[in-house]
């Protein structure tokens, strides 16, 4: 065939602009772009404007004063405690929710009858909105009827006086139940999926050499894993810290402050109608999320 | 390596125990939906089996019964909400409408993108990339303020005009989708060997006949899997739904709303909870192969 790409073009009435032609990346790109720019860099752009403005409650207008929220936010006691709240959160869920899904995606590794089942059901929390899995923890963790709560109290392990999510010092870990549940299955999809593709043979001259399993575990599993456990760490950190459904539904950032984590309490003051500090606590969150997300990908060597 | 067969029957003991741990939140919720109020809401003893079934909870919440029927057949009006709020067939209705508009623009855009991310060379490619990826890290709490006045100025309010808010949430859903889709639809590509695309390309298809005869046919496994987990992450999403519409209401935000300041009508949110877990379920079997063949691409191939 003599017809080439270059002939086709060039037999076209009206020339293309090179860029606009399907071989640029241009047309490809575009509406992706377009898209990206319009709904999350120009809000974004904004977002950081109103935060620069002072909102007069009595006249409701904003006014100019690059500082103030600001310097608020960083002198408000709330904010530090929602960090608090925020890097609890994240952390204790990344541990227990990573060693779950290690352990998970181990016990369920197996080519034999009845597994394959068994993963798919696995998978299944997945797929409920955490609005619902929030309120199935409300349900369950009900004070007087809940069927979690009710157990707890039966094996004397919590006071029918101190419902866990109305208690202060309980209501985190409660409202990290649901997470636990919802997310560990992601962690078991992913920590799987790098299983599946190591090499059988460091594996097979350990055991020749008589290593026993626990050996082989962490000497070339967890090493060989390192970068899988790297990349499912910073998606789901990245996620945890953003977290929103669990708290607003299930106590509201309450009792008191104790659950209010950096997005709750944004969402908070979005209600109350004072925007620019509303956007100030949400940048607040995006700065965070960066700095620690970077810091991790520079310290464990991660590239996306 | 064959292992014992005491270890082994263990070892199905522990993991069938360990699944039916993270099956119970969803068999008690189901199984909520078909009990009767005093079954719930008993603070004597915990009910488990010993109840009548009922399909009440669904009649009213996939139905749309109302309030004067349920008394006529329960012979029971005690505590039974206002009119009709607990109907939510057009609750249903609008988050279908949202997840699957957003699922299709996002699985065209994406495809688009990240055919080129995977088959062309330009400069700035790497970056692109990150910051595509980089869109994930935003908290959606930060462009809530600025999106809604944005709507606000166009007219794109669902209070102001109803079709645009329907298209205001679905272009929120494709963004949030978007760099996922991208990473995984870019996966999918980069499995197909480059030579396939040059010798149609010597053969004398353009870039687009090339992509759109060629390539896509041999990526519709993955393609399936990419849009069933944008359906799922835009049925699923709260915030957005939450915070830009007042009218169209998603099934998690209007479950939300069941929950009131007298109490919860817990029969009726864990019928529609119930409902609105089975979509999901029934497309993420469907292409599960192929999303757990994504994931391993996805962050392992290299």
């Amino acid at each position: 065939m003599s017809d080439t790409g270059a002939g086709t073009k060039q037999s076209r009435l009206f020339a293309l602009p090179k860029f606009l032609s399907g071989e640029h990346p241009f047309p490809w790109l575009l509406p992706a772009t377009a898209m990206m720019v319009v709904f999350g860099v120009y809000p974004l752009i904004y977002a950081i404007w109103i935060s620069l403005h002072k909102r007069n409650a009595a006249t409701r207008v904003n006014v100019w004063d690059p500082t103030y929220n600001w310097i608020r936010a960083l002198s408000d006691d709330r904010v530090w405690n929602a960090l608090f709240n925020t890097l609890t959160y994240t952390s204790l869920a990344l541990i227990i929710q990573l060693v779950l899904g290690m352990g998970i995606a181990l016990l369920l590794d197996s080519d034999r009858k009845g597994y394959g089942v068994l993963r798919a059901l696995m998978t299944l929390p997945l797929v409920v909105p955490p609005a619902v899995t929030a309120m199935m923890y409300l349900l369950m963790l009900d004070g007087s009827f809940g069927v979690l709560s009710r157990s707890l109290y039966a094996l004397h392990l919590l006071s029918p006086a101190k419902p866990i999510l109305a208690n202060s010092a309980t209501a985190l870990p409660g409202v990290l139940l649901a997470d636990i549940w919802q997310w560990t299955p992601f962690m078991v999809l992913i920590m799987m999926a790098g299983l599946r593709s190591l090499p059988k043979e460091p594996f097979e001259a350990a055991a020749i050499d008589g290593a026993t399993s626990i050996q082989a575990f962490f000497r070339l599993t967890l090493p060989m894993m390192s970068r899988v456990i790297a990349i499912a760490v910073l998606i789901r950190g990245i996620d945890l810290f953003r977290i929103f459904d669990y708290v607003k539904v299930m106590t509201d950032s309450g009792p008191g402050t104790a659950t209010e984590t950096l997005t709750s309490y944004s969402g908070r003051i979005y209600f109350s109608g004072e925007f620019p500090y509303a956007s100030t606590l949400a940048l607040l969150t995006l700065i965070f999320v960066i700095l620690i997300s970077t810091a991790f990908m520079k310290l464990f060597r991660v590239r996306l | 390596m064959e292992q014992p067969l005491l270890y082994r029957r263990l070892r199905d003991l522990v993991a069938i125990a360990v699944v039916a741990v993270f099956m119970f939140p969803i068999f008690w919720w189901a199984l909520t939906s078909i009990k009767p109020r005093h079954a719930i809401f008993n603070k004597d003893e915990v009910v488990v089996f010993n109840f009548e079934p009922t399909a009440i909870n669904y009649k009213v919440v996939l139905l749309g019964q109302s309030r004067s029927e349920i008394a006529i057949d329960s012979g029971n009006t005690f505590g039974v909400g206002g009119n009709s709020s607990y109907d939510s067939r057009q609750t249903i209705l609008d988050s279908m409408i949202i997840a699957v508009g957003s699922t299709i623009l996002t699985t065209f855009i994406a495809m688009l993108a990240s055919y080129a991310i995977s088959r062309m060379s330009f400069r700035g490619r790497n970056g692109y990339l990150n910051w595509v990826l980089g869109q994930r890290f935003m908290p959606p709490v930060a462009i809530i303020v600025p999106l809604v006045s944005m709507y606000k100025t166009l007219g794109m309010r669902d209070t102001d005009n109803l079709f645009m808010g329907y298209v205001g949430l679905i272009l929120m859903h494709a963004l949030i989708n978007l760099p996922i889709a991208i990473l995984l639809m870019k996966s999918f590509f980069d499995d197909v060997p480059k030579d396939v695309d040059e010798a149609a390309m010597i053969d004398g298809a353009t870039r687009w006949q090339t992509f759109q005869k060629v390539i896509m046919p041999m990526v519709r496994g993955g393609m399936a899997a990419t849009a069933v987990l944008c359906f799922i992450f835009s049925w699923t999403e709260f915030l957005l739904s939450l915070f830009l519409t007042t009218t169209i209401r998603t099934v998690p935000v209007k479950i939300t709303t069941f929950v009131t300041s007298t109490g919860s009508e817990w029969g009726f949110i864990s019928a529609l909870g119930t409902a609105a877990i089975i979509p999901g379920f029934i497309f993420i079997l469907l292409v599960q192969r192929h999303l757990v063949r994504g994931l391993t691409l996805g962050s392992l191939k290299e």
